[in-house]
């Protein structure tokens, strides 16, 4: 795994649990929420969490304001491309509107051997649910954030409804992605409670709801269990 | 279409287009921004109208206008501007124009917050316009649910000849959760709007007029009644709710929304204790479902309501309880949301003190 890795994609593909599953399971010290799309279940709102666990969190956020959704951005989430005791994970909101955000770091960004940037996907999301669809996201968030996207990450699911099938589904679709683009699959995302034994394309990141959880429970749970 | 994947303002959003919604007036306002960010492009994509407008008053106000002429019109707002609009949702349920609101509800007071909130039940319930008016109210909790009541709200906006108010708090709007578009949801018979103002005089052989205007006052109280037997229908046929655990259960907990969702969550790890919780689940919150407390068991000594505000839809339970059982509240503000925890220790601490 890279030091850096940047999480980009539609918004509700997952990037932010992903983020706090990546930080968690791969004993980053970084995670940087530049979310300035969604108002709720951002990263941050687990950062006390996270920092019982040797995660700072840099959140973009006025201090004191933790509900605000200004598009205030921190001058600290360009820490991780300077100190290179960073291991970090970023977080970015969804769409172009929230990979521009990464231009500001132009600067900053010396090595780009150590930063992956990742396209989360789910294919039943409308915005990506075809091969033609991804490919031209891809086009437009390399666009607004000036980077090249180096992989991508299979986080297809229909939630509580998600079984192997519908993985596979999204590798199948993927995997063309993949071909043309000439980048690889880096994770496949399997939620805890899906049985899935099978093996998929690129690590696989078993992955937990932290943000859905903290703040429905098991009711974050809607539908077959 | 399948199941898909969207986030709960995209799902109302969609659900709207697919209800057969003609036009949309709004202005936007966090959390519900992905409503009309939504319409704006595929309302126009299916040749159907989207408008922001300057104000919220102004939205209403367009509603007002393209409901009278016939269409089937939606608008959508959080709190604050709910309240903007008050007046103009008297306006249409004086006139008896049919339309839908979608109230993405968020802290108060004023401009308050922008997290989540169940604040605005006495504002969706009582109204903060004038006179004798309700509007056909509903709660969901889930993605799903929320599609399926969006898509037959603009029947039963038609068919009542009012305003129908779809109320969510903010996480709703915000969630993703798998959705089926296009599930079966059931249908009213509708007439044809032989009242609209739609530039068909001539052919009708007599001007139609929208207004809430009666000067004389008799002429106005039969109005009155007029509207009043509507509501007392829907009071007849609309209450809705969800049952849930109530046999052998103690305490019955109330919520709607996102609430019963973690009360959900609160139910299930009470039982692993032994303690037997059920739940009365307003689906509907105008009417509000007495129906649902006649139908409790013995079993029952105390509700619990839960809410997301200091306790307004508590009132409605202290009515529809009429007395008989004890009553608890137990609730959060200005955009915090209960954990599962707090309501089981509010449980707990109910038990505890009956059994002392």
């Amino acid at each position: 795994m890279k030091r850096i890795t940047i999480l980009t994609g539609h918004y509700g593909s997952g990037k932010s649990e992903i983020a706090v599953n990546l930080a968690l399971k791969k004993s980053l010290n970084t995670l940087v929420d530049l979310d300035i799309i969604n108002p709720y279940f951002r990263s941050r709102s687990i950062s006390t969490f996270l920092k019982e666990n040797g995660i700072d969190v840099i959140e973009s956020t006025i201090e004191n304001a933790s509900g605000s959704d200004l598009p205030f951005i921190s001058s600290k989430g360009s820490r991780p491309f300077v100190n290179k005791d960073l291991k970090a994970v970023y977080d970015l909101g969804g769409t172009r509107h929230g990979a521009k955000l990464m231009k500001q770091f132009d600067a900053f960004i010396k090595n780009l051997d150590e930063i992956d940037v990742l396209m989360v996907v789910n294919i039943y999301r409308e915005e990506t649910d075809s091969v033609a669809k991804i490919l031209a996201t891809i086009d437009d968030l390399e666009a607004a954030s000036q980077l090249r996207i180096t992989g991508l990450i299979n986080n297809t699911n229909l939630m509580d409804f998600t079984d192997e099938s519908v993985i596979r589904a999204g590798e199948n679709i993927l995997k063309e992605v993949s071909k043309k683009k000439d980048i690889p699959i880096k994770y496949t995302c399997v939620e805890e409670h899906v049985k899935a034994t099978g093996d998929f394309l690129g690590e696989r990141l078993s992955l937990r709801r932290y943000l859905a959880e903290k703040t429905l429970g098991i009711g974050g749970h809607y539908g077959k269990r | 279409m399948g199941k898909v994947l969207m986030k709960g303002n995209e799902a109302m959003a969609l659900a709207a287009i697919k209800g057969g919604c003609d036009a949309f007036f709004g202005y936007p306002i966090t959390p519900q921004n992905e409503i009309p960010e939504y319409l704006s492009y595929h309302m126009v994509k299916e040749g159907r109208v989207f408008v922001q407008a300057e104000s919220e008053v102004a939205a209403i106000n367009m509603v007002y206008g393209a409901a009278g002429a016939g269409a089937r019109v939606l608008t959508s707002s959080s709190s604050p501007g709910i309240a903007l609009k008050q007046e103009g949702i008297s306006y249409l349920a004086g006139a008896e124009l049919p339309c839908v609101i979608i109230s993405v509800m968020r802290g108060g007071p004023g401009l308050g917050g922008i997290q989540p909130s169940q604040g605005d039940y006495n504002q969706i319930t009582r109204g903060g316009g004038n006179g004798d008016y309700h509007l056909l109210a509903f709660a969901p909790e889930s993605l799903q649910e929320t599609v399926d009541i969006v898509k037959q709200s603009f029947d039963l906006a038609d068919y009542y000849r009012n305003p129908v108010i779809i109320a969510v708090d903010g996480l709703i709007g915000q969630m993703m959760e798998p959705v089926e578009i296009d599930k079966e949801v059931p249908k009213k018979t509708l007439q044809a709007k032989d009242w609209a103002a739609d530039g068909h005089s001539g052919e009708r052989g007599k001007r139609n007029t929208i207004v809430s205007l009666h000067l004389d006052a008799y002429d106005l109280e039969r109005h009155n009644l007029k509207l009043k037997a509507k509501y007392d229908e829907m009071i007849q046929n609309e209450q809705r709710y969800e049952l849930i655990n109530i046999d052998q259960a103690e305490v019955v907990i109330v919520a709607y929304g996102t609430m019963a969702r973690v009360a959900r969550s609160a139910i299930a790890a009470l039982k692993e204790e032994g303690i037997n919780v059920g739940m009365i689940r307003p689906i509907s919150i105008w009417p509000f479902p007495r129906k649902a407390f006649k139908q409790l068991p013995d079993t029952v000594h105390t509700l619990l309501t839960v809410e997301m505000s200091l306790g307004q839809m508590n009132q409605d339970v202290h009515l529809a309880n009429n007395g008989r059982l004890n009553v608890e509240f137990y609730g959060r503000a200005g955009g915090v949301v209960p954990e599962t925890q707090e309501i089981v220790d509010a449980v707990k601490k109910i038990v505890k003190g009956r059994n002392q």
